[in-house]
Formats: C-alpha cells, sequence, structure tokens
C-alpha cells in the first residue's frame, strides 16, 4: 500500500512537470497553429537564463520567474515576428514546422557553443529537500511545480476567457478572416500568443531549472513527452494539456514500477496509440471551449 | 599487361613526387571537433597532439616531421567524408581517433577498404574490433574491460568489505538503452553469472528520461545491495539523486564510466551524496603513479601547451596509445600500410610501464589484449583510483 501510493503520488508528481512545460505549446498550436518544435528549447534557454541569474546575481531561482518568463515572452515574439510570420503565405504549412525545427537545432548549437557540452547546476536554493507525508516522500520542489502548473493553467484559462485581449486571441483561433473585419489586429494576436506561450514555458524554466541540471539537450528530453501530452489532451486546450500530462505522469510512474523500466515508453506510446484511435481529436478536444463562443 | 604495369609506376611516381615535395609525415586526426560530442573529442584530440609534438622533439618518425591533420567527425556521414578526404586528398599515412564508437566504426570502413590503417585511441564498444578488420587497431579498453572490471571489483573488495560471501550479495543493473548500456551491461550480466552473483533486477531505460524514481524503488523492494549502472550524464544524476531522496541506500554503487567520471556529475549530485560511489573507466589521474610512469609529465606537457590540467583521462588514453604507435612505426621498416600494420602488430609493452598503467599487445582481432580500466571511488569530491591495489592511491571504502 505504501509503495502503491509512492508510485501514485510520484506519477502525479511527473505529471505535475509535463504539465508546466506542456502548456505553452499547446496554446501556440491552439491559437497559430504552428506546432512549435523549438518549444523544448525555449524551456533550456530559459533554464540557462534561471542559472545565469542564480549564479551571478545569487537570486531564488523561483524569484528569476519574473525576468525569464518577460525574456522568454520577447524571444516567442520576435520568432512569430521572424520567422513565423514571413512564412504564414507560404502555400505550404509544414514550411513553418520546418522552421522550428530548424530554429531548434540552431538553438541547441548555439547552446553548445556559448555554454559547451558539460551540464550547468542552478543551485536547488533549499527545493530539492524531502518532504514526508505520512509514508510518501516528495520533494519541495515538486510540490512547487504541482501548484505552479495549476496556477498557470487556471490563469491562462482566466486569461482567454475574462479579458478582452483573451476573447480577440480567442477569436482570432477561431476565424482569422472575420476577426480581422471585426477589427482585431490578427498579425499581432499571433504575436502576443506565441509571446505568452514561451513566457509559459520560461516561467516552468524557473521551476524545472533548480532539479534538473540544464544541458544543451535538456529540451529533448522534456519536448517529446509534451508532444504526446499535448496531442493526447487535445491539441490547443489548456486543461486538456493539464490533463493529459496527468495522465502520461501516472502511466509512465505505473509501468515503470509493476511492469518494468525498459517497457515504460511501450506502454506509454501503446496507450497513447490507443485513445488516438478511440478518440482521434485527443480527450479533450474542446479547443479551448470555442464552441460556446460567439464569434 | 603493359598497361597495369604502366599505371601502377605513374601511380607510385606521383606518390613519391607527392611525398617528396612534403618532408612532412600526415597522419589524420579523426574526432568530433564540434557538435554534441565535441567536449571529449577535443580533450581525446589533446592526447594525440602531445604523442605528436614528443615524437617530433625526438626527430619525428624515419627522420620526418609528423603532421596531424584534423578531420571534424561531427556525425557518422561526416566521419565518413572526412575520412576519405584524409586518405584521398590529405594522403595521410594512418588514421588515428575517434572517440565516439558509432563515428569509429563507420570511418573505420572507408579506411578498411582504402588499405590505410586506423588506428582507435579512445572507443568502446564491442564492434570497433570486432569485424575481422585487417588495418583496425584499439589500443584503449572497451565495455568488455569495463564490465569485467566491475565485476572483479564486486567479488575482491565490496563482498568481503561487506563479510559476505560474493554469491549472497544481491545485485541490481541498470543501463541506459543506447548500445553503450547494452553493450556494457551485457558483459557485467555474462562475467557476473560466471563468478555466481545473484542478480536480482536488471533493466533498461532510455537516456533521455526525466525520471528514474520507479526504477529506484524497484532496485529497492528488491533489496538490490549493489548497484551496477551504465549512463551518461542526465540519468546518472538523475538515479544518484533519486535514490537519495527515495531513501534507498544501497552498500555499493558502480558507474561504467560515462557520467559517473566527470566533476560536473558530483557537483550537480551533492558531494556528500556522490561520496564513496564507485566508478570504472579509462586511467584518470589521481591514481599511484608507480603503476602510471609518464603521467606526471603527461600532465606537465598538458599544462604547459593548453593552459589548464586535462579535463578528463580521455586525453591521457589517446596520449598513451598514440606514442606507442607512432614509435612503433618509427622503428618499423618504412610509412607504406603494411609496414605499418607490421611495426604495431610486433609492439610489446608490458603492463605497468604506460603512463594509463595498461601494457599493449595487440590480438588478432586488432584489439589491445592487455588493456584495462581502473576502478575509482568519489572521496571528499574527488575520484581517486582504489582498484587494482598496484594503481590504488588510496583504499577502497565499503559501506558508510
Amino acid at each position: 500500500m505504501e509503495t502503491f501510493l509512492q508510485v501514485l503520488v510520484s506519477g502525479l508528481m511527473l505529471g505535475a512537470l509535463f504539465a508546466i512545460v506542456s502548456v505553452g505549446l499547446t496554446m501556440i498550436f491552439g491559437i497559430v497553429k504552428v506546432v512549435n518544435f523549438a518549444h523544448g528549447e525555449f524551456l533550456m534557454l530559459g533554464m540557462y537564463l534561471v542559472y545565469l541569474i542564480t549564479t551571478k546575481l545569487g537570486i531564488h531561482p523561483l524569484l528569476t520567474s519574473v525576468i525569464v518568463a518577460p525574456l522568454l515572452f520577447l524571444v516567442g515574439v520576435a520568432t512569430q515576428r521572424f520567422v513565423i510570420q514571413p512564412l504564414m503565405s507560404a502555400k505550404d504549412d509544414h514550411v513553418q514546422i520546418f522552421a522550428t525545427v530548424g530554429l531548434s537545432t540552431a538553438l541547441i548549437n548555439l547552446a553548445l557553443l556559448v555554454f559547451g557540452a558539460d551540464i550547468a547546476n542552478t543551485p536547488p536554493s533549499g527545493l530539492r529537500m524531502p518532504i514526508a507525508i505520512g509514508p510518501v516522500r516528495v520533494l519541495l520542489g515538486q510540490l512547487v511545480i504541482l501548484g505552479a502548473s495549476i496556477v498557470l493553467v487556471v490563469g491562462l484559462q482566466a486569461f482567454l476567457k475574462r479579458t478582452q485581449t483573451g476573447r480577440a486571441i480567442r477569436a482570432v483561433a477561431q476565424n482569422r478572416a472575420a476577426a480581422q473585419l471585426m477589427g482585431i489586429n490578427v498579425n499581432r494576436m499571433y504575436m502576443l500568443t506565441f509571446g505568452i506561450g514561451a513566457a509559459c514555458v520560461g516561467f516552468a524554466a524557473s521551476m524545472v531549472a533548480p532539479l534538473y541540471p540544464t544541458s544543451p539537450n535538456i529540451g529533448t528530453y522534456f519536448v517529446l513527452t509534451a508532444f504526446v501530452v499535448v496531442v493526447l489532451g487535445g491539441l490547443g486546450s489548456v486543461g486538456g494539456a493539464f490533463a493529459g500530462a496527468m495522465i502520461i505522469g501516472l502511466i509512465d510512474s505505473f509501468a515503470g514500477f509493476y511492469i518494468g523500466s525498459d517497457v515504460r515508453e511501450v506502454v506509454v506510446f501503446g496507450v497513447f496509440l490507443l485513445i488516438l484511435i478511440l478518440k482521434p481529436s485527443g480527450l479533450f478536444s474542446d479547443r479551448l471551449n470555442l464552441s460556446h463562443v460567439s464569434p | 599487361m603493359k598497361l597495369p604495369n604502366m599505371l601502377k609506376m605513374t601511380a607510385a611516381a606521383i606518390v613519391l613526387s607527392a611525398t617528396a615535395a612534403h618532408a612532412d609525415v600526415k597522419f589524420g586526426a579523426l574526432y568530433p571537433f564540434s557538435g554534441q560530442l565535441a567536449l571529449l573529442g577535443e580533450e581525446s584530440a589533446r592526447g594525440l597532439e602531445i604523442a605528436v609534438d614528443e615524437i617530433n622533439a625526438e626527430g619525428g618518425i624515419h627522420g620526418e616531421k609528423v603532421v596531424l591533420v584534423k578531420g571534424d567527425a561531427v556525425d557518422n556521414n561526416q566521419a565518413i567524408g572526412e575520412a576519405r578526404r584524409l586518405i584521398s586528398l590529405e594522403k595521410v599515412a594512418a588514421i588515428f581517433g575517434t572517440y565516439s564508437s558509432a563515428r569509429s566504426i563507420a570511418a573505420s570502413q572507408v579506411a578498411e577498404l582504402s588499405g590505410i590503417p586506423y588506428f582507435e585511441l579512445g572507443a568502446v564498444a564491442d564492434e570497433v574490433t570486432s569485424r575481422g578488420l585487417k588495418y583496425m587497431f584499439r589500443t584503449n579498453p572497451y565495455a568488455k574491460d569495463m564490465g569485467k572490471m566491475i565485476i572483479d571489483m564486486v567479488v575482491d573488495k565490496i563482498a568481503p568489505g561487506l563479510g559476505k560471501k560474493p554469491g549472497d550479495l544481491k545485485i541490481g543493473i541498470i543501463y541506459e538503452d543506447s548500445s553503450y548500456g547494452t553493450s556494457v551491461s551485457k558483459h557485467e550480466t555474462d562475467y557476473a553469472k560466471e563468478k555466481g552473483l545473484n542478480i536480482v533486477a536488471s533493466s533498461s531505460y532510455p537516456a533521455s528520461t526525466v525520471d528514474m524514481s520507479s526504477l529506484v524503488l524497484q532496485l529497492k523492494q528488491a533489496g538490490a545491495d549493489v548497484v551496477l549502472q551504465t549512463s551518461y550524464q542526465n540519468d546518472s544524476v538523475l538515479f544518484l539523486q533519486q535514490a537519495n531522496e527515495a531513501g534507498y541506500k544501497p552498500a555499493a554503487v558502480i558507474g561504467g564510466g560515462g557520467g559517473y567520471s566527470m566533476q560536473p556529475t558530483a557537483d550537480a549530485v551533492g558531494h556528500d551524496v556522490i561520496e564513496n560511489v564507485l566508478d570504472v573507466d579509462f586511467t584518470q589521474f589521481l591514481v599511484n603513479t608507480k603503476a602510471t610512469p609518464g603521467l606526471e609529465a603527461f600532465v606537465e606537457a598538458y599544462k604547459k601547451k593548453y593552459g589548464s590540467a586535462p579535463r578528463s583521462g580521455h586525453s591521457l588514453n589517446n596520449y598513451v596509445g598514440a606514442k606507442a604507435i607512432l614509435e612503433a612505426i618509427d622503428k618499423g621498416k618504412g610509412l607504406d600500410p603494411d609496414s605499418i600494420v607490421d611495426a604495431v602488430k610486433s609492439i610489446d609493452i608490458p603492463d605497468g610501464k604506460t603512463a594509463a598503467g595498461y601494457g599493449i599487445k595487440f590480438g588478432a582481432d586488432g584489439q589491445n589484449e592487455r588493456a584495462a580500466m581502473m576502478g575509482m571511488q568519489w572521496q571528499g569530491g574527488k575520484l581517486i583510483a582504489v582498484y587494482p591495489d598496484a594503481a590504488a592511491v588510496t583504499k577502497l571504502n565499503v559501506a558508510k
């Protein structure tokens, strides 16, 4: 029973980790309709920023989020403006995908050039402290990630549903041409959305960096799972990404313990395929509940 | 019948005039100098460079100055391309390399077809020398030596240290699922069975994992006293941290090179957590120098040339291999491929006579039969040689 609880909690913590790095990805996809293959590298970039700020300025890693998230926002806006937007009129949408793949490779090699291949350690600053809840152990940092991922998801939903800008963003997602006719600056909304998506992953970087050593390839460690999470949750659904992340985290943890680490990915991706076959649009494919919004 | 002969004569004439034009003898240095593996690729190449400097200071090979021509093996395809360039355009007499097993395997195929000797100084996969190539030689210890030494250490040191018979220990083997982890763990399993050890868990995982907690729980449940992990850096850090956080304290953890040999790993994990963790890898620098004559001189030469201490034992092991081969070629008959091969085959350096400790004598497959790794332990934040006894600087600590 104790072991079961530990496996369960480990799964939830893993789910929270996947959720916090996936939310920005689904946001960008849902609205700009671009699969951002550089998402993992945005995380990597954020983690290096956290590393630099904490080690040079001695600021607590969690506090770096107020600097890193805005910086990543700018990176996101610039990516949309200078990489994606020029390709918007391209006949084939896939060109944008290739552009983000190129951006991802460029960023990895840039990081190799600047920081070298070795790992960079952000000081954990107390976030590695184990906390015992009954027989179950978690890290303080993992609880922070869980809390932060919930705040992020709820906050984003509220922003999209309750604010004027959020409504405009959703209008663009729903019907680009109509939104433009209503006087919404579509390009500006795309830049804003890409910026917000990148800021989300920058925010995540502040939580993730104290627990995971940073390296140029760290993004690829998270991004494959992030894609699975986002597709499983229903592309573009912020709440779906959270639920998808929890499901993947739990399956990963239980399969890893009860079946074996070597078959973990077989099980995770097997279940993933099964769900998609049964419900091709993903589990929560309401696309930011757009059906409830009048244009 | 005459035409081919004439062609041969012309070819020979061109080759002769080419070598006469340069008063140097060229060798290829094929390593990953950029890309993901650049750090240790470059570190490896530095060992070769120091060996060449020494040979040149001693008057070169057959009175000619040795010149290295670099080839950047960023990935397998480029390794092949660069090997072709070194052989056909640069006309190197032989290629040295490569650090990465996959690149070595790809590039050596090119060299073999061209009949140019290929000297591997640092890659550890079995396949480097198990393919029956005529011109391929490897000086460094490989996966099999690693697996063997890890199990020897368990039997000779850890079991007696714990007051147990080797057969009573519970062994858990975990490894990253690419060819590196798979081949080392296979050798570990084979030797462990040979020695009658009890393996209670054996599991692979992808090196790109972000969570090992379920694996840690499994080992804990299986009651593994000794954990053998073959891993890169990220997964070494993850395992050690998550085992510590789960309150799992096996009597011994032994890493197979990779992340376990690197200082940033210890810094990431925490020096208190990594204390007493063992590691088997290439000879590093905190060893008993009686067993490794020339090591101090190497470190001095390295510091003088590059302005810092060596960053890992890769440079040392490349230096030892390159030095032995270059000296042998100098003593040999000439610089044509077959004379080089003959010269290298006659190398017979006993154990304890090189700066890495191991001797050099090639088997029929081109593998250095005397190559051996070294057992080390993290003590006080440093990786110190503890096994075998001749090379040990300090005692191997078992349990706290």
